[in-house]
């Protein structure tokens, strides 16, 4: 086992599947709410709950933009968070790395979620989101 | 805690273990990938075929022409001109697709190098046509367009490329502007085919590349 521990904020489905989709945009760029909301299948609820406690841990920045008069909302992924993932990827690098070596070993390392991030994975769908019903 | 690797619920609020992280973080990192390259596998692999196509096409209408003349039949220009408007076409979408809902400093790097590489383009097609109206002789006007045109847009797109920090496509230009040179001793006709096999590797090497880049792991080394 090794002492790498997973950061309990990126380490559950819907958030880290936020962070990994703004992380493959290159550095300062943004990605705007509802292009986000389709890749991931999130309904809008969901995916701003997720983004609130994301920023709130500075680990995304959110801008609005007026375009006429639509509005638009951006989301990019700080330095910060860029960091985090980074030490989450390497966290789990570790982890698996030691799971490699003892793969029999029944004490595999794992977070439980918050009843709170289960019922947000639970509104999870594809078929079943805003956009969709939209559609 | 203790359970078996792998068979957690990570939708109803059991454990998410780490595997299972790993998997997600790798998913959701290829598909992201995927959906914000513009210039996808797919479509470069199109573009080799193409310039093989096309540059082997101009190559089978001069090869025979006892002595040279350098004119190209109608039906090679006819199979260029399809397969360059459908090349427009596909990157123009999937340039616009890639880019839907992204903003910022890259995106604007982006379009800066787009419109560079479009007058490139034009540019070194473009000085052809004085030449051939100045009446160069025709082992010169056959050897230049297949050469000269691609040794210009190499050298200028390896250049802003490398300006850019683009190495990848900075590369890519750079053997490019390799074949161009190396078409230029092919002789009139051949040289056609030069680059027709040339480009050809190259953009199936990017293809390549692009696809590595793409499924790479982020969590495994």
């Amino acid at each position: 086992m090794t002492g790498a521990e997973l950061d309990p904020l990126i380490h559950v489905p819907t958030r880290l599947r936020i962070v990994a989709t703004l992380a493959a945009l290159p550095e300062r760029d943004a990605l705007s709410f509802t292009r986000l909301q389709d890749m991931l299948g999130l309904t809008p609820g969901n995916l701003i709950i997720q983004l609130r406690k994301l920023e709130e841990a500075d680990y995304i920045s959110s801008t609005k933009t007026r375009n006429g008069s639509v509005q638009q909302t951006n989301v990019a992924l700080t330095s910060q968070g860029r960091a985090a993932l980074r030490a989450y990827s390497h966290a789990l690098r570790d982890l698996l790395g030691g799971l490699d070596i003892d793969a029999t070993s029944p004490a595999t390392p794992s977070i439980t979620i918050s009843a709170e991030d289960a019922e947000a994975q639970q509104t999870r769908r594809p078929g079943n989101s805003h956009s969709d019903r939209q559609r | 805690m203790d359970h078996t690797p792998g068979t957690a619920d990570t939708t109803q609020g059991g454990d998410f273990d780490p595997r299972q992280a790993a998997g997600l973080l790798d998913q959701a990192t290829l598909q992201a990938r995927r959906t914000f390259t513009p210039l996808t596998p797919l479509l470069l692999t199109f573009r080799a075929v193409a310039l093989l196509v096309v540059f082997g096409g101009f190559w089978l209408s001069v090869r025979s022409q006892r002595p040279y003349t350098g004119h190209l039949s109608g039906a090679a220009v006819g199979v260029a001109v399809v397969l360059i408007l459908i090349n427009i076409g596909w990157s123009g979408l999937a340039i616009a697709r890639a880019g839907t809902g992204v903003s910022g400093p890259a995106q604007r790097k982006w379009a800066a190098w787009t419109a560079i590489m479009v007058v490139a383009w034009i540019v070194g097609y473009a000085v052809a046509a004085p030449l051939y109206h100045a009446g160069a002789s025709h082992p010169a006007w056959g050897l230049y367009p297949a050469s000269a045109p691609l040794l210009i847009i190499g050298l200028a797109g390896a250049a802003v490329g490398a300006a850019f920090r683009y190495w990848p496509l900075a590369a890519a230009l750079l053997a490019i502007a390799v074949v161009a040179a190396a078409a230029g001793f092919g002789g009139p006709a051949n040289s056609w085919l030069t680059v027709a096999i040339g480009l050809c590797v190259v953009y199936l090497g990017i293809a390549a590349f692009t696809a590595w880049a793409q499924r790479r792991s982020v969590v495994r080394l």
